[in-house]
């Protein structure tokens, strides 16, 4: 799959995570989060696998995360790239 | 009942939610968002550009999530505007409460609070990483609008006392001539000058254009807050990784505002042991030269006028038909006022 267009996924509030992705020659993911320092190494850990899954190997991932669990990492993430790739 | 959101709810009703907070209404917004419960209005918010304002919630509904509600909104829809990066100037006490929501504080003084949610600040100096050097750096901060004999006399007066000059051209677009101009300008206009970097001050030069007043309870204080805020941001958070240590304006003899500016700039770079050298501004045809003059010789086709004023690159552009329908707007501009 490949990143063709800006798109977003997910909300601010407590427990979730809002997903902004974007076309770029490589792949960059900037995380900010209320649990950065205890989680980040595990949120970018699933972000990695979750792009991996959908062959993702470029674009710009920009996280703001509310200390969401991982299996709604993987979902925001899946659905933010499904929909920048026109899908 | 689970709150709906709307885009567009009843003004009026969201103008009584505001002031009912003791924020003031100010009518200039992109979007404005409202979060309902059982058809009541219970909290709202606005987006001017990348600023988010006017954010109000009735006490029975703080402490719910309803902040990252609205949030989450107003950031979708200045994301879908071209805007990642979204600002917030609120109080003192709010700030808890954005961090909260992953903001990132920029800069405090006095009753104002300034934030930011998104690639920002840190994304800004990456850009320009590679065009920092070591050593006792000086910056320029302008307008150019546009480049005149004046910001050539004080750029290379600047250039000769520092190791690199840094010169910012403001980029919010509140000029007759638009940023690409100015910043073009600059440039060739400077090109002379191997120790000189012309950088864009991106969000980082807060004008007057761009900070809202609602949160403010008395309007005279909202000119000094702003200047407050465009200093500190400048002394705190951008210097120090330039390698600032001068700070180099022209002095103005005309604009109270400006000279205010320079009385508030000069005390603030101090406290953050930032020289300020404030040099006189250089004479044509018997009067200090300034962008005002430039537009209105502009606009009179005195191109007599104009070659006393401003640098070769500058006279180029202002002879060349892209300069046209920018004399055109300074000509409206002079009727309507």
């Amino acid at each position: 799959m490949q990143i063709r267009r800006k798109a977003s996924a997910g909300t601010m509030q407590s427990s979730d995570l809002m997903v902004v992705v974007e076309p770029s020659d490589a792949l960059q993911v900037d995380i900010e989060s209320t649990v950065k320092k205890q989680y980040e190494h595990l949120i970018r850990a699933r972000i990695a696998s979750t792009l991996e899954e959908l062959k993702i190997s470029a674009g710009h991932i920009q996280v703001s995360d509310r200390g969401a669990l991982d299996y709604a990492i993987a979902a925001r993430i899946e659905t933010a790239v499904r929909r920048a790739s026109g899908e | 009942m689970r709150p709906v959101l709307f885009d567009q709810p009843v003004l009026s009703e969201a103008r009584r939610l505001i002031e009912s907070h003791g924020l003031r209404f100010e009518p200039e917004f992109d979007d404005l968002v409202g979060l309902f419960d059982d058809g009541q209005l219970v909290a709202c918010g606005a987006r001017a550009g990348y600023v988010l304002k006017m954010l109000a919630i009735e006490p029975s509904h703080q402490g719910t999530d309803a902040l990252g509600e609205l949030v989450t909104k107003l950031i979708l829809s200045a994301i879908s505007a071209g805007h990642n990066t979204v600002f917030i100037f609120t109080m003192p006490q709010n700030v808890a409460s954005f961090e909260a929501l992953n903001f990132r504080m920029l800069v405090t003084h006095g009753q104002t609070a300034l934030l930011e949610h998104g690639p920002g600040l840190e994304a800004y100096l990456a850009i320009h990483a590679s065009q920092i050097t070591q050593g006792s750096n000086g910056a320029v901060v302008i307008n150019g609008n546009p480049f005149t004999l004046g910001h050539l006399h004080l750029v290379e007066f600047a250039a000769r006392q520092v190791d690199r000059l840094y010169l910012f051209v403001v980029r919010e677009d509140q000029s007759v001539f638009p940023f690409d101009v100015r910043f073009r300008l600059a440039q060739e206009a400077t090109a002379h000058l191997p120790n000189v970097t012309v950088l864009d001050t991106s969000r980082y030069a807060v004008s007057a254009g761009t900070f809202p007043s609602y949160f403010l309870k008395r309007l005279d204080e909202v000119a000094a807050a702003q200047m407050q805020i465009d200093v500190l941001l400048f002394a705190e958070r951008i210097a120090p990784r330039f390698h600032v240590a001068c700070r180099f304006v022209g002095q103005e003899p005309l604009c109270e505002t400006t000279a205010a500016y320079n009385k508030i700039m000069a005390e603030v770079l101090e406290a953050h042991a930032i020289r300020c050298v404030e040099l006189p501004r250089i004479m044509a045809g018997g009067l200090p030269i300034s962008a005002t003059r430039v537009r209105d010789a502009f606009a009179a086709n005195d191109f007599d006028t104009l070659r006393e004023l401003v640098p070769s690159a500058t006279l180029a552009f202002l002879q060349s038909p892209s300069a046209r329908p920018i004399a055109e707007r300074i000509r409206s501009k002079m009727e309507k006022a």
